[in-house]
């Protein structure tokens, strides 16, 4: 990155001025933060002590046997408290916030993991906390708007737009230029003006860090092959930064296929996936919105395009500059997983090696399962499980289409009725 | 372009002067292209200019006016829906140069449209109609080849600063504006959904008041002042006299719009001047 938050093309900042003392004074006490080795040492400690980490490394000797090909490895960010990567990010920027000595913080969520784990950091840490959440989104994952709101949260209902991720972080920039100076505004990926995508990566980078350690003490050698889904990027980054040099490891992103390659039938910016797709370029074109510089889904006047996935937090228009950057020097390959594929993964995933992925993650475990095949069995490959996903349970059943969760629904309903 | 050379008095400049000289304060209107269907918003640009706004600020929608609050925000929506092409846009502003003569009209969208359109070539094309340029989501320092191609083209790029603007920013702004400068009058978006929180007698300001803050920038600047966000009501234009040079209206015209059509307008308009 350059100076100005550039990933080549891709970054910068282009925010409303309003908001330029409180970005200077976050690109600032970032930057102290950094060089400061106590801040350090509580980022650390917090990571321990609150989110349990180190997540472990599971081997899957079952799928891999099933697949016939390369050795899997599961990075299990799953096991983090509120049970996604979500949680990096917030404790760092939430130790920050102290620093700044600002009193509340916003955030915008899409699955509503990143506002749970905004919530829960508020909580701890003693901090107001907003929420903006797209109606759409509140109504696929009500369970997570639910626990916000017992943590003491605000979630405030975003009906603007098509009412999900992009529209969340509209809403968010909005009272951050209202409320900026003792509010900071905690994005929950790897976007927005600089420094976040820098930050962002950074404090998910323990992700990355902690897989190559662990790739030596399981298999005494760097992983062949990294998957990670991309939404906006901050799991990705966060996992594939630390092998950005290591250019023997295959570095790949998975995004939302969705439904098709229609306009507003998936989230897929950035690859060019023939198999998935049958589309002859990229998506997602070049352009400027929400501040920051990045390749994403519009139509030929610059309007930024409704989007669609199963996984709500890879519902997203645009994607992190770091992505953009590392795909556009072909340093990360990016394919991108259907619905349809996505819930067979999670399937597989169950019942072969009794996980069950986030939804979001489950497009990485999509995207691995279509090329393990073709891979000799010597080699090594590591899938980060960016999430669990009991927070999906409502979503897979009807993916799924079991009748008896749909009764046990209307009997609770009839119950709760009554009572 | 050499630093040495004082760069000439802008056209739009010389116009607010020349205005200010029969007047206590202009009004700069503004409203969405498109909403609420591309002819309506032709339309309702008629009626403004017929009713002798001084300048006419056309905002070209976008989907993600992070800047706006709930009235614009919705327009632009709304608008969308039509398809709105910035070639049309353009066309549309040539031909009211050519009809309203008396007027001066500026064009504002964010970046993604512009830089979709290019940017280079927006401006360029825009130069036939259109007096100054704003683009609330690029910040100064992203902005060398935009003020390059400004500067070619004979338009001005109209500069935001707000009550937080720190003091060298400030000046910053102050030695690159030409043609006006755009005071953001407090903080927060367009619109009212947080100056009701204020006092609504005030056009609200944060840590610094008004008249303070724009006494800085008056001194600070060589350009005409032009206030906005939170103006609604004649009383807030009349206390600006003397303080700025231009009032701006957005939120509350489309309000007025949204509630009676035409006719509302032109007695907002009326309203606002203190002709009643
Ligand atoms: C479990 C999980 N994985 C992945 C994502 C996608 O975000 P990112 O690409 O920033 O990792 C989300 C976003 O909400 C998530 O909750």
């Amino acid at each position: 990155m350059n100076n100005n938050g550039y990933y080549g093309r891709y970054g910068g900042s282009y925010i409303p001025e309003i908001l330029y003392t409180s970005q200077q004074q976050l690109l600032k006490e970032y930057r102290q933060a950094q060089a400061d080795s106590s801040f350090q040492l509580e980022l650390q400690q917090e990571m321990q002590q609150f989110s349990g980490r180190p997540t472990p490394l599971t081997p899957c000797r079952n799928l891999s046997k099933l697949l016939g090909g390369a050795q899997i490895y599961l990075k299990r960010e799953d096991l983090n408290h509120s049970g996604a990567h979500k949680m990096n990010n917030v404790i760092g920027q939430g130790l920050l916030v102290k620093r700044m000595g600002k009193k509340r913080i916003i955030a915008e969520t899409g699955a509503g993991q990143h506002g749970i784990a905004s919530a829960l950091i508020a909580a701890r840490l003693g901090l107001e906390c907003t929420v903006y959440m797209g109606a759409k989104d509140i109504e696929r994952q009500y369970p997570n708007v639910f626990w916000m709101k017992q943590l003491g949260a605000e979630v405030v209902p975003v009906t603007s737009g098509g009412q999900t991720l992009r529209d969340a972080l509209d809403e968010a920039l909005r009272d951050w230029t209202d409320s900026h100076p003792s509010s900071h505004y905690l994005i929950g990926t790897s976007c927005g003006c600089a420094p976040y995508p820098e930050m962002v990566a950074k404090f998910q980078s323990v992700i990355g860090r902690e897989t190559k350690e662990q790739s030596q003490q399981l298999f005494n050698a760097l992983p062949d092959a990294v998957y990670a889904s991309v939404g906006g990027g901050s799991n990705a980054c966060g996992i594939m930064l630390p092998f950005q040099s290591d250019v023997a490891v295959e570095l790949i992103g998975v995004e939302a296929g969705g439904r098709g390659t229609k306009p507003g039938d998936h989230a897929v910016r950035l690859s060019n996936n023939r198999a998935e797709t049958d589309s002859p370029a990229m998506l997602g074109s070049p352009g400027i919105a929400q501040g920051f510089a990045s390749i994403f889904l519009q139509d030929e006047q610059g309007q930024l395009q409704e989007t669609h996935s199963i996984a709500a937090g890879l519902d997203y228009v645009g994607v992190s500059p770091i992505i953009a950057d590392l795909a556009e020097k072909n340093r990360l390959r990016m394919i991108a997983a259907k619905d349809d594929k996505v819930i067979e993964a999670f399937q597989l995933l169950l019942r072969h090696e009794g996980i069950i992925p986030a939804l979001e993650s489950a497009h990485a475990v999509a995207g691995a399962i279509s090329e393990i095949p073709q891979r000799p069995k010597e080699q090594n490959v590591v899938i980060n499980i960016s999430g669990r996903g009991d927070k999906d349970i409502f979503n897979v059943a009807s993916a799924v289409g079991d009748p008896e969760f749909d009764r046990f629904l209307s009997r609770y309903l009839d119950q709760s009725l009554k009572t | 372009m050499s630093n040495d050379r004082t760069p000439e008095t802008s056209q739009l400049q010389q116009f607010i002067q020349q205005e200010r000289k029969l007047k206590p304060i202009l009004l700069m209107t503004h409203v969405v292209y498109g909403y609420p269907s591309i002819e309506d918003s032709i339309r309702l640009m008629e009626t403004l200019l017929e009713s002798g706004v001084e300048l006419l600020e056309i905002q070209f929608p976008f989907s993600d006016p992070i800047a706006d609050g709930p009235s614009i925000l919705n327009a632009c929506h709304k608008a969308i829906n039509h398809r709105p092409q910035l070639d049309h846009c353009l066309k549309a502003i040539e031909s009211f140069k050519q009809r309203f003569p008396n007027s001066r009209i500026l064009l504002m969208s964010y970046l993604n449209p512009l830089y979709r359109y290019g940017l280079s070539k927006l401006v360029k094309e825009a130069a036939t109609g259109v007096s100054g340029l704003i683009i609330p989501d690029l910040p100064l320092e992203q902005a060398e080849q935009y003020r390059k191609d400004c500067e070619l083209a004979g338009i001005d790029p109209i500069w935001l600063i707000t009550p937080d603007t720190p003091e060298s920013r400030l000046v910053q702004h102050c030695e690159a504006a030409t043609g006006m400068l755009y005071c953001v009058s407090r903080r927060g978006v367009t619109g009212k959904t947080d100056s009701q929180k204020e006092d609504s007698k005030q056009i609200p300001t944060t840590t610094v008041s008004l008249r303070d803050y724009l006494g800085l920038v008056a001194e600070k600047s060589t350009v005409p002042l032009a206030v906005g966000f939170g103006i609604r009501e004649r009383h807030q234009i009349t206390m600006l006299q003397g303080l700025a040079d231009v009032a701006i209206v957005g939120s509350a015209l489309l309000d007025a719009y949204d509630n009676g059509g035409l006719r509302q307008i032109r007695q907002l308009i009326t309203t606002l001047r203190g002709k009643n």
